[in-house]
Formats: C-alpha cells, sequence, structure tokens
C-alpha cells in the first residue's frame, strides 16, 4: 500500500523556489493499479520518485507498505527500495556495459548464485528476452530494452512498481506490450503507479488522478 | 567481488576514459621512478666520485706571477726536480694521492707556430700501497715526442716520422686526437729531453698531485695547503678544477631541474585524473541514478568509482615502475652522467609506486565521486 499525507516537495534552484508537488493526498491499496496523469512539468516524476522513497518530501508523511519512509535515512530508504520498489523509466536506463542477464541481475546486487541467475532467466522468459540474455542494450530494439528493464524491476520480488512514462519511446504495438505486463504483475497481486499519457491502460486502472501544477485535480477536463 | 565485476566491465566499456586515466598514472610514476632511479644512483655516484677523485692539486713555484700563470698556462720560474721525491717522501702518512706528476712546460716556436712543450716524467710517482692506474694516457720514453692534433694538421706528420725539434731527432710515437683545448698544440716529451731542449737540467715548473685526500676530516683543500706549507714551503698550491666537478655541476643542475619539474607532473597528472574521472561521472549519471533506484546505497556507489580509480591506480603504477626503470637504465647514464653499472632497479619504488598512485588515483576521483552520490537522483534520473 501507498499513503502520501499533505505531501509536498519544493526545489530551491538558486534563490528561486520551485513547488513540484503540493499538497498531495493519496491511497493506493495493494494490488490496485493507478495511472497518473498530468501536462508536462505537473510534477507527475517528482510524484513517482518521492513515492519511490529517491526523494524526501519538503513537508508530509509518505507511508509504503506500513512503513513511513518519509522518516528514513538514505540507507535506509536504499535497503526499503530494493526489498519493496521496482522503478521502469521512460529512457528504459539499463547499463551500456553489461548484457540483457547482467541488467536483471543488477537488482539483485549483481550476486551471481544459481537462485538468482534462475529467477533472472525465468523472467526474461516470461518478457520474450530469452534469446537476448548476452546481448548488450545498444543491440535491442526499443521494445526489447524496456521488457528488459521490467525484468530488471520485477527482479526482487517488488511489491510495488513505479513507472515513469514506460511507453514514452515504443510503438504502439511494444506499449501495448509493456501495459500488459504490468497488468500481469498487478494480477499476481502487485500495485501498480504508472505515469502515461497513452489510454491503453486506463482498461486496467483502479484509480487515475490528475496532476496540474503540482496539485491532484478531482476533474481534469475543467481548467 | 560483484563491485569489482562491475568496475572490471565498465571499464572494458569504456576504455578511452580507462586509457587516457592510465596514462596519467603511467606517465606520473614514470617520470618519479625514472628520476629517483637515477637520482639515487647519480648521488651515489657523485660520492664515490668525491671519494675517489678527491682533489687535483698543482704544486707551482711560489714566486709565480699568477695573473700571468692564468694567462699562459704555466710558470714562468721553476723548481729543482727532486721536490717531487720530497713531496713523496714526506706527504705519505698526511695526504693521500693517486699520481704525482713532474712536468715542465713552455711556450716555444717550432716551425714557425707557438707551441707549447711539456716533458712529463716518464714514470708516474705512485706512492706505496696504492693500486696503479695510469692517469696519463701514455708514458713518455726518451727520444720520442706525441705531438698535438693541430700541429699533425699543419706539419703533416705521421706515426713513426722523424721530427726535429731545436736541433734534435725526436721520432713520432704518436698523433694525438683531436682533444679541444690547448692540449692540440702541445708537444709532449720525455722530462729529461726537454730539459735539456730549454738548457732546464733537473729543473721542472710544476707538481700535479692529482686525487688528493686527507686522512682527517675537515676541508681538504685547506688542510692540504697547510702541509704543503711545512713540507714544500718553495711550493705553491693551486686547485685543478677536475672534470668530474663539471660533471657533479651537471648532474646537480639536472636535479634542481627534475625537483621543480616532479611536482608540475604530480599537479598535472592529479587534475587530468579528476577531469576524466568527473567526465566519467558526468556520463554515468543515470547509471548513478538507476543504481540508487534498485537499492543501491551511497558507499557501494561510491566504491563503483573509487574502486575504479584504485585499479587505475595499481595497474598505472606497475606499468609506470617498469617504463620509468627501463628509461633510466637506458637514459639515466647520458642525462646524469652516471656508468650504466651503477643504476640498477629500485624494487622498493615498486612498492612505494604501487602504495602512492592508488592513493594518489583515489584522491584525485575523490571529489567526482562525492559529486557522484550526492547528486540528486531527480536530476540524473531526468529524462531528456
Ligand atoms: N531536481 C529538480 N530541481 C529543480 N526543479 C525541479 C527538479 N525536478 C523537477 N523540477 C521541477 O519540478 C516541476 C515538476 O517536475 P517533474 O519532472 O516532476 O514534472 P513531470 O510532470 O514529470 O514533467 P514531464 O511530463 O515533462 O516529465 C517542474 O517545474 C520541474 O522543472
Ligand atoms: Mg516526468
Amino acid at each position: 500500500m501507498v499513503l502520501l499525507e499533505n505531501v509536498s516537495k519544493t526545489f530551491r534552484v538558486g534563490r528561486n523556489e520551485v513547488r513540484a508537488i503540493h499538497n498531495i493526498n493519496l491511497h493506493v491499496r495493494q494490488g490496485e493499479f493507478l495511472v497518473v496523469r498530468g501536462p508536462s512539468g505537473s510534477g507527475k516524476s517528482t510524484l513517482l520518485l518521492t513515492i519511490g522513497g529517491m526523494m524526501r518530501p519538503t513537508t508530509g508523511r509518505v507511508t509504503v507498505n506500513n512503513q513511513e519512509i518519509s522518516a528514513m535515512n538514505e540507507l535506509e530508504r536504499a535497503q526499503f527500495r530494493a526489498k519493496n520498489i521496482g522503478f521502469v523509466f521512460q529512457m528504459f536506463h539499463l547499463i551500456p556495459y553489461l548484457n540483457v542477464l547482467e541488467n536483471v541481475l543488477l537488482a539483485s546486487g549483481f550476486e551471481r548464485n544459481a537462485e538468482s541467475s534462475e529467477r533472472a532467466r525465468e523472467l526474461l522468459k516470461n518478457l520474450g528476452l530469452s534469446h537476448r540474455e548476452f546481448h548488450k542494450p545498444a543491440e535491442l530494439s526499443a521494445g526489447e530494452k524496456q521488457r528488459t528493464a521490467i525484468a530488471r524491476a520485477l527482479m526482487n520480488r517488488p511489491s510495488i512498481l513505479l513507472a515513469d512514462e514506460p511507453t514514452g519511446n515504443l510503438d504502439p504495438e511494444n506499449a501495448e506490450e509493456v501495459i500488459r505486463h504490468l497488468h500481469e504483475f498487478q494480477r499476481e497481486g502487485g500495485t501498480v503507479i504508472v505515469v502515461t499519457h497513452g489510454h491503453s491502460a486506463d482498461q486496467y486502472a483502479n484509480q487515475i488522478v490528475f496532476l496540474r501544477g503540482g496539485e491532484i485535480v478531482e476533474n481534469p477536463s475543467s481548467t | 567481488m560483484s563491485t569489482l565485476l562491475l568496475i572490471l566491465k565498465e571499464i572494458t566499456h569504456r576504455e578511452y576514459n580507462f586509457v587516457l586515466s592510465l596514462l596519467a598514472v603511467v606517465t606520473a610514476v614514470a617520470v618519479y621512478v625514472a628520476f629517483f632511479t637515477s637520482a639515487q644512483d647519480s648521488q651515489r655516484e657523485t660520492t664515490r666520485l668525491m671519494r675517489d677523485i678527491g682533489y687535483n692539486l698543482r704544486i707551482i713555484p711560489k714566486e709565480t706571477d699568477m695573473i700571468k700563470f692564468w694567462e699562459t698556462g704555466f710558470s714562468d720560474y721553476t723548481m729543482p726536480e727532486d721536490y717531487v721525491l720530497r713531496f713523496a717522501e714526506k706527504t705519505q702518512d698526511e695526504i693521500q694521492y693517486r699520481h704525482l706528476l713532474a712536468t715542465l712546460q713552455q711556450k716555444v716556436t717550432w716551425q714557425g707556430m707557438e707551441v707549447l712543450l711539456t716533458g712529463i716524467a716518464a714514470k708516474e710517482v705512485v706512492p706505496k700501497g696504492v693500486v696503479e692506474s695510469s692517469m696519463i694516457p701514455f708514458a713518455v720514453e726518451p727520444g720520442k715526442v706525441y705531438l698535438g692534433y693541430e700541429l699533425v694538421q699543419k706539419t703533416g706528420v705521421k706515426n713513426g716520422d722523424m721530427v726535429d725539434l731545436f736541433g734534435k731527432p725526436f721520432q713520432v710515437a704518436s698523433c694525438l686526437p683531436e682533444t679541444g683545448s690547448d692540449d692540440d698544440i702541445r708537444i709532449y716529451g720525455h722530462l729529461k729531453d726537454i730539459q735539456s731542449i730549454l738548457n732546464l737540467d733537473g729543473r721542472i715548473n710544476e707538481i700535479q698531485a692529482l686525487e688528493c685526500l686527507c686522512k682527517e676530516p675537515g676541508d681538504p683543500l685547506d688542510r692540504l695547503r697547510s702541509q704543503l706549507e711545512q713540507v714544500l714551503p718553495e711550493g705553491k698550491v693551486i686547485q685543478l678544477k677536475a672534470i668530474s666537478d663539471a660533471r657533479r655541476e651537471q648532474r646537480f643542475m639536472l636535479e634542481r631541474f627534475f625537483a621543480r619539474l616532479l611536482p608540475l607532473v604530480l599537479v598535472g597528472c592529479a587534475i587530468w585524473i579528476g577531469a576524466l574521472a568527473f567526465l566519467n561521472v558526468r556520463e554515468r549519471r543515470f547509471e548513478i541514478g538507476v543504481l540508487r533506484a534498485l537499492g543501491y546505497g551511497s558507499f557501494r556507489i561510491a566504491a563503483l568509482f573509487l574502486g575504479k580509480a584504485i585499479i587505475i591506480g595499481l595497474i598505472g603504477a606497475a606499468i609506470g615502475f617498469f617504463l620509468g626503470t627501463a628509461f633510466a637504465m637506458s637514459f639515466g647514464p647520458q642525462v646524469f652522467k652516471v656508468t650504466a653499472k651503477s643504476i640498477r632497479p629500485i624494487y622498493s619504488l615498486l612498492t612505494w609506486s604501487l602504495l602512492v598512485a592508488p592513493t594518489f588515483t583515489a584522491l584525485s576521483s575523490f571529489i567526482p565521486a562525492v559529486v557522484a552520490v550526492t547528486e540528486d537522483p531527480a536530476v540524473t534520473l531526468r529524462e531528456e
């Protein structure tokens, strides 16, 4: 579960303050599928990074799986992330000098024991990447890259998957497939929070929130 | 282990960054090793030269006009030849020397040329208990002469020819090679022959005491002078600047030059490595963000960068040591004017390199590494 209470994040750029998200209240139950929408600069990425414990909110409280991550220190949050959260990004962010299998194993601390290798291979098989195990990211298509990134995010059996425009660089077919994999994860009991501009995820969504100027707006159609 | 594997994979992926960083370390280590290998030997050699050669002294008649002496290169006055023996007998206990040479020289006109006529004692007076080694390049036999290079050029004589010296026939024992000094206009003959030519039987105008040493500590030249004052009151001592002095001076200059160069090399390489590490961090920003997202802590991320720096330091130290040593072995003798034999690899420098270079590279990469771990993931993961 994810619970945000009056969460705000303000960036300081020189003398200016940029209010990225403001006073967000949000509750996502375990196993739910949340779609986040909003114009560029509305704070979607900031929201996701805050939920994932990648940054601390300026004010407010973030609770994930009953643990208040906004109160944790850096190391605790890192450990928490490793166990509970998987990230998927628009730009895939695969490590260029590691092959597909190694990129996935990276999530488990790069330990190459039989168990993690088996887990990684199984994930790659489910994502249709078995034949790509030893390829470097540069040799993959965009869809294959994103599926590798999904395998990496799922490697540690997280309970929450945070995806920031995972289909932004994909053609409709590959986008469809990525969303299907997210849905698959949800069906197995995982929580999915996905930022997306497309509408293919709407059919699975339990909740859709719309951000504007860092705030959740109830009725997006009204300006 | 896994961190090491990650580092190695990154290194082979971005080989240019690695090779350029390595180059900086190799340069710094090689310059230091080359310098210390040559310079330590050079210092050892210098002290050896000082010890072995000591002072070269010229003893000339006391009444010599020094202005004229320095102008002509010899004294107008003469002293009895047996002063050499007196010197040899009386000084042995206080002063050590390797060679004692009695000479008589004067400028004369020969075949229309101004030449230096030099008679040298057939044998060096070598004190007892000293291993004999020849300082003069040849022993002059009576009836024979050695001709300087310019004189040979002018007269066209060859080895074995007979030449006339003031009415007496002499055989040319050897035509000397060019020396670039007044030796090129010199005629060397046996002391007795020259004495009779110049009508100065039994007289000499200079004693050369080569490689003099005092047995007692202290300023050797002062002590030698006061000793000689007692033994040979008729003589005056001047120091002959030895070739070794010039060489030593040259070495000192080189060492001073390197002493200034070394810190510059160090600073240059530090900046170089730091800049490359910084570029590496910039290039890997998203990677840092991803590692964070995957739950890697700051320590482990910093270890990736510092570990890489340490690996570069270790490999660079090893290569630099062997390169620097090879350089010192092949060029050290020329640059530092030491004998090739005296330059040996200093293996303790390898240990030092392996300790210092990784520390140095880690420090140079420290700021970029700190930048890497403290950077806001919101920046590093910004999707452009
Ligand atoms: N690290 C940062 N420093 C300063 N300002 C930031 C930082 N990160 C985000 N911002 C600002 O916060 C606001 C929200 O940014 P955010 O990236 O969350 O928006 P977004 O909805 O994800 O936009 P996009 O659709 O373009 O990805 C923007 O005005 C942005 O400029
Ligand atoms: Mg964004």
